[in-house]
Formats: C-alpha cells, structure tokens, sequence
C-alpha cells in the first residue's frame, strides 16, 4: 500500500523549519508508512512548502496548512490557515490556560508569590514575546552548518 | 600489411587525425580533474569543545572586589568589631579560588532566581551550571593538560546545552530572558554531521563563487538598463506625442489618450527625482 502524497493532501499539520525563501515557509509533516512485510507502521518525514506572506510562522511552530486551488510555484502548493501550537508557548485546550511543561503557568506563579517574587525574577506580563534575541543571542531561526572554510569573517551560523 | 597497421600509418601520417587524437587525450580525461578557479581554501582550525567560542559563553568570571569578606563570614557580627588584619583575612584576598567561584556563583543565581529560597527551578539550575562552567574554563587554560577536568566540562557544557534545548520547548520567553541575562548564544544542532573535506569545502566554495559571479553580472546588466531609463522615457513621450498629434491631425481615432502621456511624464520626473535624492 503506497502512501498518497503530502502535497496531494486537501489539510496538513506540520512543524515549522528554518527556510530562507522569502514569503514561504516550510514545513516537515511526519506521516506513517507501512513496510508491508513487517505489516508495521514507521514514521515518514516529508517536507512542504507553504505561502505564508506575512511571516507568523516560527522555528517549531505547530501550524495547519491548506492546499492551494493552484500551485504557487513548483514546491509552493500549501498556504498557512492557522498557527495551531506556537513553540514553546502552549495554550492548554481545555482549560484555556498557559501551560510549561507539566504545569500550568498559574500554579509556578502562585507558589512564586507564596515565598515572595524577588525583583530580578522573570515575570511573564512584562516578558516580550519571542523574537527579540533573534540574530543577537539566538540563532535557531535558521539552519546551522559545520564551519568549512576560514575567510576572516564571522560567520554567526556556523557551528 | 595488417588492417590494424594500416590503420595506424593512416592515424600517425594524417595531421587532422593526429590532432583529434591529441585532442581525446586531453579532453576526455574526466578523472582528477582539477579547477583552475582562483579559489584559496582555509581550513579552519579546530577549536577545543570546551573553549568559550564553542559552548557559547561571551562572558567570563569577572574581577570581583578582592576586599569583601567571603561567601560564609558575610553576616558574621564578630568580623563587624574584629581587628583590621583579622577582616583581611576573612576577605577574598586570602581565599582559595573555589571561594570566589562560589560568590561568583551565588550571586550569578542571585540575579536570577524567582524568590529568596528557589534553588532547583531550570533557570537557577542553568545559572548554576553556567557558573561552573565559566570557572572550569578559566581553570582549562590554566591547566590545559588536565584531561580529568576537560572531560567533566565537557559533559556539564553538553547537560547545560540539552536542558536550554528543553527550556526552549517549553518556554520560549524565559529560554529568550535567560540567554540574554547569562549571556549564552544558542546555535541548534546542524541537520547534517560531517567531518570537513577538502573536496566538499571547495565544492561549497565554487558554487559560492559562480553564485557571486552571477550576482555581479546581473547587477552590472540592473545598472545598464537603469541607465537608459530616462533616455528611453523621453523618447517614448515624443513617440506618443508624435502618434497622438498625427492621429489628431489626420482625423483617425485618437488611440493615445493624454492621460498616458502624463503619466509617463510623471513617472520620469519621479525617476529622476529620486535619482536625485540617491546622489544627495
């Protein structure tokens, strides 16, 4: 049994990788594929292409692609519908909540407050949301290489 | 006389032939061929896994205030009446190293944690860790031949690096807040391992190379056509002009309406406004 596409599928769910073109993101969907002679389902990662014009997508993002009535270009035939789990910033569906970890961000803040905040802590109302030390500190937006040749210059992707 | 013989007297006598063969000897070489681009190639020299550059630290232990008394005897109220020679030796003058690492330490944590009794919270533990780190690495270039040492702050560097891979999945903006306070970059993990080769550099290389040469050609033509721009601008009106007067002339419908003209007289003096603007 061969396994249909991903770029054929009307929806697709996927996590955000690093991708240098520009109003495009791309996407690696993990499907299951059957070896049909251990009749055992293995994982598949497949990578998609979607338009995304302004940019909402990050690094590790959860989002929900829908298929485009006519390819974009050669690879580019999803369009992004919805940033389901933003990284690192997980919304619990059923109660509504802002969750870290195994824990509801409430309950750290409130056994905070029991022992009494400190001034220097981190504090979430006044945290900026994610990007700011893009570039600066961290460079998980884009993908990394082994550095290969010395030419003098800094070279902030390479490892 | 043998075919093959005569084959062979034809090949050596016949001057085209011979320079076909000389030709198929030296163009159908395809193995160990060598490009004649002028591309120098540095390999770049290893960094020990230990060293500030690779686990990401852009700060060090700083130089404390050598007269403040030590991590212990800080509240003491005795050292408060002691004598002067006695408060000196309690200060960090006279401690050992590790003593100052500590209160390096205690205050990096300090400086970070959520309230007065957190000491096991990630971003106390990650602050913690960084602490030893940077007094290890200090320690490394004092005694770079202390394996024992080496292959301790290796591990930490690697624990430190996979629980901010952690810290990140969970919590975008405290891993964000944290780096910038600790003064870690983080770099991921690159998608593919491979050691460096000398034929895959310069493979990268040349293709940076013909990237860049098309780059430049492409701009020098961009050039070029810019710079016949306005030229071609005003030839284009006087050819409306000319149409538009001569239809008019000659009773024809007028096919060119003088709102085309217009805006093809905007769109000149726009260019070369902003021309302008670009050599102010």
């Amino acid at each position: 049994m061969s396994l249909k596409a991903a770029t054929k599928v009307s929806m697709l769910l996927g996590q955000c990788v690093p991708c240098l073109k520009q109003n495009t993101s791309k996407f690696k969907v993990k499907r299951l594929e059957l070896d049909e002679n251990l009749l055992m389902y293995f994982k598949k990662d497949e990578f998609v292409y979607a338009h995304d014009p302004e940019n909402k997508c990050k690094t590790g993002d959860i989002v929900l692609m829908e298929q485009l009535p006519q390819k974009k270009t050669r690879l580019v035939t999803h369009a992004v519908k919805e940033v389901i789990y933003p990284f690192g910033d997980i919304t619990d569906p059923l109660t509504g909540k802002k969750v870290v970890a195994g824990k509801y961000r409430d309950h750290i803040e409130a056994v905070t407050k029991v022992y009494g905040q400190t001034k220097n802590g981190f504090k979430y109302d006044k945290a900026p949301l994610r990007g700011w030390q893009e570039n600066k500190k961290d460079f998980t937006h884009a993908d990394t290489y082994i550095k290969y040749h010395d030419d003098g210059k800094d070279q902030p992707y390479a490892v | 006389m043998s075919a093959a013989r005569l084959i062979l007297k034809n090949v050596t006598e016949n001057p085209l032939l011979r320079s076909n063969l000389n030709i198929n000897n030296t163009s159908l070489r395809q193995y160990a061929f060598k490009s004649d681009l002028k591309i120098k190639w540095v390999r770049p020299e290893k960094i020990p896994c230990y060293k500030p550059e690779k686990s990401g630290d852009l700060a060090g232990v700083p130089k404390l205030d050598k007269s403040q008394y030590q991590l212990d005897f800080r509240n003491s109220k005795e050292l408060e009446t002691a004598n002067e020679h006695v408060k000196k030796l309690f200060s960090l003058e006279f401690a050992p190293k590790s003593e100052v690492n500590r209160l390096y330490r205690k205050d990096l944590c300090d400086s970070i944690k959520r309230h007065e009794y957190d000491m096991g919270s990630i971003e106390v533990k990650l602050t913690k860790w960084t602490g030893i780190i940077r007094a290890w690495q200090e320690a490394m270039e004092r005694f770079p031949r202390n394996r024992i040492l080496k292959v301790h702050l290796k591990e930490l560097i690697d624990k430190r690096k996979k629980h901010l891979k952690y810290l990140r999945r969970w919590d975008y903006r405290k891993f964000e807040w944290l780096i910038e306070k600790l003064d870690i970059v983080y770099k991921p993990p690159p998608n593919e391992f491979h050691w460096i080769t000398r034929k895959d550099s310069l493979r990268k290389l040349t293709n940076t190379y013909c990237e860049d040469t098309r780059n430049e050609k492409l701009a020098a033509f961009r050039a070029v056509l810019e710079a016949e721009q306005p030229a071609f601008l005003e030839e284009k009106i006087r050819t409306l002009q000319f149409i538009r007067d001569e239809q008019q002339d000659c009773g024809a419908d007028v096919t060119v309406s003088q709102e085309e003209i217009d805006g093809v007289k905007k769109q000149l003096a726009d260019l070369l406004e902003s021309r302008k603007e670009e050599e102010d």
